[in-house]
């Protein structure tokens, strides 16, 4: 049965989009990253509107990250406080990612803006990941402990510092505020959550006990996603709620079954598997900016 | 508006006086389309017929169809520092959001050029009320006409109408899911030799209905409850389910 979507004003088969959100849904629990990345481009591949893809996957976003974090909220596995500092610059971020993002509609690079977020940060945190599980997986073949990081010392001389209890942490907000104001820029152009920048920050810039990393960085993403997606429906009328119905529907079911699979699987094979998957998506845009269009041209229409 | 003002004119001409003059009388299927969730696009029927036929010359039945007007924007990617990114555009004003020509045979045989180009017969005489570019509009022009009948919202079919009889005929107007909501014109215009001799416009009209409409209003109208109101059902529906999943562990 086809469905029509009211905001992306088209029609789409609901089998379709249901299983576009279980697809995503499934890697997102298998690999435990929100799966905006990968739901944005899809969206956009099958030809939704890029404002409305990157609209609308902030709330699928909301929703996934909503079923996760109550399974840490009962584990006690989320500090608040870090959570609300990070979300306090977020907020901030989202409303300078969607101003950006309003502008370079109104002068037709938002697919510029978009494809090329996408690609700088997929292939840095691709490569990266991909350069670490390699890494992890000759040190488990050779038997030598994995590589430690040096701490950084640097932020520790930063003013207003804070206690972050359940963190066991006391150091200052401006990291952390710093970090939730870049992710929630990222959050708003390219409608990711951001757990891939999040959880990497937390654990080697913060210094953050990795018990806590997965829930707080979900109780932020929550606030953030959130703020987005009433930010977006606001000013580019771009969310479609039927579109994030099927999604949601279709990913908080997919994701059980990828969690299950994914506690079956060792940790370094999934990073690499995620890696190849991060490059591949990145790839795929990075061919569309250089490659010579079929069609240079593209037609917006407005109705007045 | 000048297309409009002839059309009127020719209207005018064919209500004269006159009862022995030939006419047209047109009719449509159905006057409003509504989209519904499943709607996937249907065909409107303009059928007709020629009254009073004179026995000399011969007849040509042109229907050309209009939607709400839009305002089109179309840029061009250029090739800059290794990547392709928008660079030219073209802004036309007042183009019409759906066209569709539909005629008994090629309009170039029909009538002259020019008589053409007066009422805006043929995807070739579409015309903006206004045009902003920096550069020769022609080649932006004929993207947007491409793209549009790519998209199944501007068409053409060179032998649409069909004669039933020697008077009476009919054509098929394919309404797409994708059309935008609005007024439609329907002009069935008559030539004989080359000349408009009758023409008449019926509107019908395209609607969302049902909770597709009410949601499209409510997210225009109040964009902020919309939006409120999307993050508490992901919100709810992310709670739900991790009370559906709830593992034992």
């Amino acid at each position: 049965m086809e469905i029509y979507l009211p905001i992306a004003e088209m029609s789409v088969h609901w089998l379709i989009v249901l299983g576009m959100g279980g697809g995503i849904g499934f890697l997102s629990g298998l690999f435990g990253v929100g799966g905006g990345f990968l739901l944005t481009p899809l969206l956009i591949f099958y030809g939704v509107p890029p404002e409305v893809a990157v609209a609308t996957t902030s709330s699928h976003i909301t929703a996934s990250s909503m079923s996760g974090a109550i399974a840490q909220w009962r584990k006690r596995a989320v500090d608040l406080k870090m959570g609300g500092v990070m979300a306090a610059g977020g907020l901030v971020g989202t409303v300078a990612g969607v101003w950006l993002f309003t502008v370079m509609r109104r002068n037709g690079q938002m697919d510029l803006l978009v494809s090329a977020s996408y690609v700088i940060l997929l292939g840095t945190i691709g490569g990266l990941m991909l350069n670490e599980s390699l890494a992890a997986l000759r040190a488990r073949r050779d038997g030598a402990p994995p590589a430690r990081r040096a701490p950084h010392l640097w932020m520790h001389g930063l003013p207003f510092k804070m206690r972050f209890r359940e963190s066991r942490l006391y150091i200052s907000v401006i990291p952390p505020v710093l970090i939730g104001f870049a992710v929630g820029v990222l959050s708003a152009i390219m409608g990711v959550g951001g757990g891939f920048v999040i959880v990497p920050a937390m654990i080697y810039l913060l210094r953050m006990p990795t018990n806590v990393v997965m829930g707080t960085s979900l109780f932020q993403i929550i606030i953030v996603t959130a703020a987005v997606t009433v930010l977006q429906a606001t000013t580019n009328f771009s969310v479609d709620v039927v579109l994030a119905l099927f999604l949601i529907v279709g990913g908080v079911v997919g994701a059980q079954f990828g969690v299950r699979i994914g506690a079956r699987l060792r940790g370094e094979q999934l990073r690499l598997l995620l890696a190849l998957l991060v490059l591949a998506v990145g790839l795929r845009l990075l061919f569309g900016l250089v490659l010579r269009p079929d069609d240079p041209f593209s037609v917006t229409t407005v109705m007045p | 508006m000048r297309r409009g003002a002839l059309l009127a004119a020719a209207l005018a001409l064919a209500a004269g006086p006159a009862a022995a003059t030939e006419d047209l009388v047109s009719g449509l299927s159905q006057d409003t389309v509504q989209i519904t969730s499943n709607y996937t696009g249907t065909d409107i029927v303009v059928f007709g017929a020629i009254e009073h036929p004179e026995d000399v010359g011969r007849r040509d039945v042109v229907v050309v169809v209009r939607g709400p007007d839009a305002d089109m924007t179309v840029r061009e990617k250029q090739w800059v520092a290794g990547i392709w990114i928008n660079r030219d555009q073209a802004k036309l004003i007042g183009m019409p959001s759906y066209y569709f020509i539909a005629s008994t045979r090629p309009v170039g045989d029909i009538a002259p050029s020019d008589t053409l180009q007066r009422y805006s017969i043929g995807l070739a005489n579409i015309a903006p009320e206004r045009i902003f570019s920096h550069h020769d509009p022609a080649p932006f022009r004929a993207a947007l006409l491409s793209h549009k009948q790519q998209a199944g919202v501007y068409g053409e079919t060179q032998t649409g109408v069909e004669f039933l009889s020697p008077t009476l005929f009919r054509a098929a107007i394919p309404v797409p899911a994708t059309v935008p909501r609005g007024q439609y014109n329907v002009e069935v215009y008559l030539f004989r030799d080359g000349t408009v001799i009758s023409a008449q416009s019926t509107p019908f009209f395209i609607d969302q209905t049902g909770l597709e409409r009410r949601l499209y209003n409510f997210a225009h109208e109040s964009p902020l409850s919309y939006g409120v109101s999307t993050v508490l059902m992901a919100i709810l529906l992310g709670w739900l389910s991790s009370l559906v999943f709830r593992r034992n562990d």
